[in-house]
C-alpha cells in the first residue's frame, strides 16, 4: 500500500456494546457483551478489505456499526474524511448512497411481497430520484450488469434460486452508484458452483465502476480470492491486520496461525501439520482477562492473561496485536528489515 | 477391507404430487460400503445426498418415498423392515449423525438422559451400567467435565460440544455403520478440525464404517478413502479419493474442483458452472448435466451409462465411452 493511495474509509476505535438487561423490573444493565471492542482500520479506495473470524466474533456487527444501521457505542467512522459518526440520522441516509451493503441470506434479505423491479428501484426513490422515466431506465441498466433479464423483473423473490436472488440484492445495492459496498457473508449460503459465479460478477462491477468492498466472511479460501487486504477478529477485536500474501504465507498471531492450518487441505496426499486449538470461543459478555485469546493460545504467556496487548506495526502491511511480537528486539530487527 | 458392510442397489426415492404421480429426487443409485472405510457422498444443495442418506436409516419425511431398490446391511435387507424392525436397527447398528446439533437434540432432556434413552432402548443394562457407559462416551468425545455435562441441558453446550454429544449418542451401542450428514457444516473452521479428528480418531478406535455426507470438497479430502458425485438425484462420478482430485473425469465433477478458490493459487476469476441446477420433475431427458456441460453434443441426449475406466473410476458420461469398458447395470 503507498501513500499515494486515497483512504476512503478510515475506522477508528469502534466499539459496539450490548446492554444484557435485568433486574426486577428488566431496566438494569447487569452486563455489556462486547461484540466490537476497540477496532481501528483503514480501507484504501478501491481495494478489497476482508473481515474474517469465527460466528460471535463481532465481524457482522462491524460491518453494520460502519453503516450505523447500529449505532456505535463510542469511536469514530471517517468516510472521505468524514466523521459519520457525529452525523445525524438524516445526514446520514443521504450518505448511504455512497455506502451500501449487500447480506448473507438472500431469503431472508428481500421482501418477498415485491417484485424485484420494485426491489432495485425503492432505493432510488429513496434518495430522491423523482422521474420515473430515469428510474425505469436505471433499474434496466442494472438488472443488465447483475445479469437479470428485463423479463424476470416482474417476478416475486420466492421464484428465483439462491445466486440469481443474491444478485437481485446486488443490484439493489448498486443502484445507488455507491462508492462503498459492505458484502456481509454475501456468498456463504450458496453451492460453490453458484458462489464462483457471484464472485466474478462482484470483481466484474469492482472493475467497470471502480468499487471499494468490504468483504466480510468466515471462508478463509473465499476471502484469499477476492481480498487485497485482510483483517482478523476474534472476540470483538482484530488481531491482525495484513496483505494478504503476507497473512497466508506468514501468519502472525497464533490464532491467525491456527485458523489457517484448520483449514481442510485442497487434496488428500497433502496433510499438513494442524494446530488444533482447544475449547471454544469464550462469551464476548464475560471475555477471558488481558489478551481474549490466551485461554486457548499454544504460546501463552504470563504477561498474556494480565495484559492486553495492541495492533502493532510489525513488518511492513502487517500489523498484529499479539505480545509475542512486543519485545524490543523484535521490533528493532523488524525496523531494520522496513529501512 | 474388502468385506462389503452396507449395499445399495437401485435405490430410488420420490415425492408424492397431489395427482397420484411421483417426481423422482433420487434416481436408481448404487453403491456399497466397505467395512472401515469412510464414504464420502459430495454434490450440491438438492442433489439428493440428504435424502439418500435418509432413506439409509427408514427416517424419509412425510410425502417422501422409497419405491425401489434394495438396502442390504450385511444379510438384512431393509425391504421387508416394518416399524419395530426399524427401532431394533437404528442406533444399534446403523446411527446417524445430523448437520444441525440444536435441532436435534431434544432441548428438555439433559444429555445423560438422552444418551441413556438409546443404551436403554438396545441393551439389557440396568439404569446405573447406562449411566456409566454414557459416561464413558462422554469421555471418549473429549467433553471436558463429564460428570457435570451428563446433567446439563442442550443450551448449555457450545455447538462443538453438541456435536460431540451428538457423536456420543450416536456410537453408544457401538453401530457398524455411522451415517455423517454434514456434520461439520454449522461448525466454524477450528471447531470442525476438532470434531474431524475426533471422528478419525473413533473410527481407527472402533472399526466403524463411515457414509460422510458433504459439500464441502476440502471435508472429503480430509477425511474419505472413496467418493461418489451426486447431481440431480444420479451418481455421476464414483472413485478412490486420490483419482478424484488428481484425474477427475465427468465435466460436472472437474467444474466442481475449478470453482473452489484455490488458498495456494491465485486467479483472478474462478471458473464456474453455467446455470443452476435443474428442480426434480424438471429433469432434462438424456444426460441431466447436458444442459450446464461445455462439452455437451449430440449424444447426451440418450442416458449416459456408467462407464468403468482404467484406475477403477466410474463415470457418467459418454466421452468415456470410447475404449473404456462399460460396467454392467446391476
Amino acid at each position: 500500500m503507498t501513500e499515494s493511495e486515497n483512504v476512503l474509509l478510515k475506522v477508528d476505535n469502534l466499539k459496539k456494546y450490548f446492554p444484557i438487561k435485568g433486574g426486577i423490573f428488566g431496566n438494569k444493565t447487569m452486563k455489556q457483551v462486547k461484540a466490537v471492542d476497540g477496532v481501528s482500520f483503514e480501507v484504501m479506495e478501491g481495494e478489497t478489505f476482508g473481515i474474517v473470524g469465527e460466528s460471535g466474533c463481532g465481524k457482522s456487527t462491524a460491518g453494520r456499526t460502519i453503516l450505523r444501521l447500529l449505532e456505535p457505542t463510542e469511536g469514530s467512522i471517517y468516510f472521505q474524511g468524514k466523521n459519520i459518526a457525529e452525523l445525524n440520522p438524516n445526514e446520514m441516509r443521504r450518505l448511504r448512497k455512497d455506502i451500501q451493503i449487500v447480506f448473507q441470506d438472500p431469503f431472508a434479505s428481500l421482501n418477498p411481497r415485491m417484485k424485484v423491479r420494485d426491489i432495485i428501484e425503492e432505493p432510488l426513490i429513496n434518495f430522491g430520484v423523482s422521474d420515473r422515466r430515469e428510474r425505469e431506465k436505471r433499474v434496466l441498466e442494472v438488472a443488465d450488469q447483475v445479469g437479470l433479464t428485463a423479463a424476470q423483473l416482474s417476478r416475486f423473490p420466492h421464484e428465483f434460486s439462491g445466486g440469481q436472488r443474491q444478485r437481485i440484492g446486488i443490484a439493489r445495492a448498486l443502484i445507488s452508484k455507491p462508492k462503498l459496498i459492505i458484502a456481509d457473508e454475501p456468498v456463504s449460503a450458496l453451492d460453490v458452483s453458484i458462489q464462483s459465479q457471484v464472485l466474478n460478477l462482484m470483481r466484474d462491477l469492482q472493475k467497470e465502476f471502480g468499487l471499494t468492498y468490504i468483504f466480510i466472511s468466515h471462508d478463509l479460501s473465499v476471502v484469499k480470492h477476492f481480498c487485497d487486504r485482510i483483517g482478523v477478529m476474534y472476540l470483538g477485536k482484530m488481531v491482525e491486520i495484513a496483505e494478504k500474501h503476507s497473512l497466508y504465507d506468514d501468519p502472525l498471531h497464533p490464532y491467525a496461525e491456527a485458523l489457517l492450518s484448520a483449514l481442510p487441505s485442497p487434496h488428500p496426499l497433502q496433510m499438513k501439520n494442524r494446530i488444533i486449538l482447544k475449547g471454544d470461543v469464550p462469551s464476548p459478555s464475560n471475555p477471558p482477562s488481558g489478551c481474549t485469546f490466551h485461554p486457548r493460545c499454544p504460546s501463552c504467556m504470563d504477561i498474556c492473561k494480565t495484559e492486553r496487548p495492541s495492533l502493532q506495526v510489525f513488518r511492513d502491511n502487517h500489523a498484529v496485536s499479539c505480545h509475542l511480537y512486543e519485545s524490543t528486539e523484535k521490533l528493532a530487527v523488524a525496523a531494520g528489515e522496513l529501512k | 477391507m474388502v468385506q462389503k458392510v452396507l449395499e445399495v442397489e437401485e435405490l430410488k426415492v420420490g415425492i408424492k404430487d397431489e395427482d397420484g404421480g411421483r417426481i423422482a429426487i433420487v434416481n436408481g443409485i448404487n453403491f456399497h460400503l466397505h467395512k472401515g472405510e469412510t464414504l464420502g457422498i459430495v454434490g450440491e444443495s438438492g442433489c439428493g445426498k440428504s435424502m439418500t442418506s435418509l432413506s439409509l436409516m427408514g427416517l424419509l419425511p412425510a410425502g417422501v418415498e422409497r419405491h425401489g431398490g434394495d438396502i442390504r446391511l450385511g444379510n438384512l435387507n431393509f425391504n421387508s423392515f416394518n416399524k419395530k424392525d426399524w427401532r431394533q436397527i437404528r442406533g444399534k447398528k446403523i446411527a446417524m449423525i445430523f448437520q444441525e446439533p440444536m435441532s436435534s437434540l431434544n432441548p428438555v432432556y439433559t444429555v445423560g438422559a438422552q444418551i441413556n434413552e438409546m443404551i436403554l432402548n438396545h441393551e439389557r443394562v440396568s439404569k446405573k451400567e447406562a449411566r456409566n457407559r454414557a459416561l464413558e462416551m462422554l469421555k471418549l468425545v473429549g467433553i471436558p467435565r463429564p460428570e457435570q455435562v451428563l446433567n446439563e441441558y442442550p443450551h448449555q453446550l457450545s455447538g462443538g460440544m453438541r456435536q460431540r454429544v451428538m457423536i456420543a449418542i450416536a456410537l453408544s451401542c457401538n453401530p457398524e455403520v455411522l451415517i455423517a450428514d454434514e456434520p461439520t457444516t454449522a461448525l466454524d473452521v477450528t471447531i470442525q478440525a476438532q470434531i474431524l479428528e475426533l471422528m478419525k480418531k473413533i473410527q481407527d478406535q472402533l472399526h466403524m464404517s463411515i457414509v460422510l455426507i458433504t459439500h464441502d470438497l476440502g471435508v472429503v479430502a480430509e477425511m474419505c478413502d472413496r467418493v461418489i458425485v451426486m447431481y440431480a438425484g444420479e451418481i455421476v462420478e464414483e472413485s478412490l479419493v486420490v483419482d478424484l482430485f488428481d484425474q477427475p473425469s465427468h465435466p460436472y465433477t472437474k467444474g466442481l474442483l475449478a470453482s473452489l478458490p484455490d488458498i495456494h493459487e491465485q486467479k483472478e476469476y474462478l471458473s464456474s458452472i453455467l446455470g443452476v441446477v435443474p428442480a426434480p420433475g424438471k429433469m432434462p431427458a438424456g444426460c441431466r448435466f447436458a444442459p450446464r456441460c461445455s462439452f455437451a453434443h449430440e449424444r447426451c441426449k440418450e442416458v449416459p451409462p456408467l462407464f468403468e475406466m482404467e484406475n477403477g473410476s466410474k463415470v457418467k458420461c459418454w466421452l468415456y465411452e470410447d475404449g473404456e469398458a462399460e460396467v454392467a447395470a446391476t
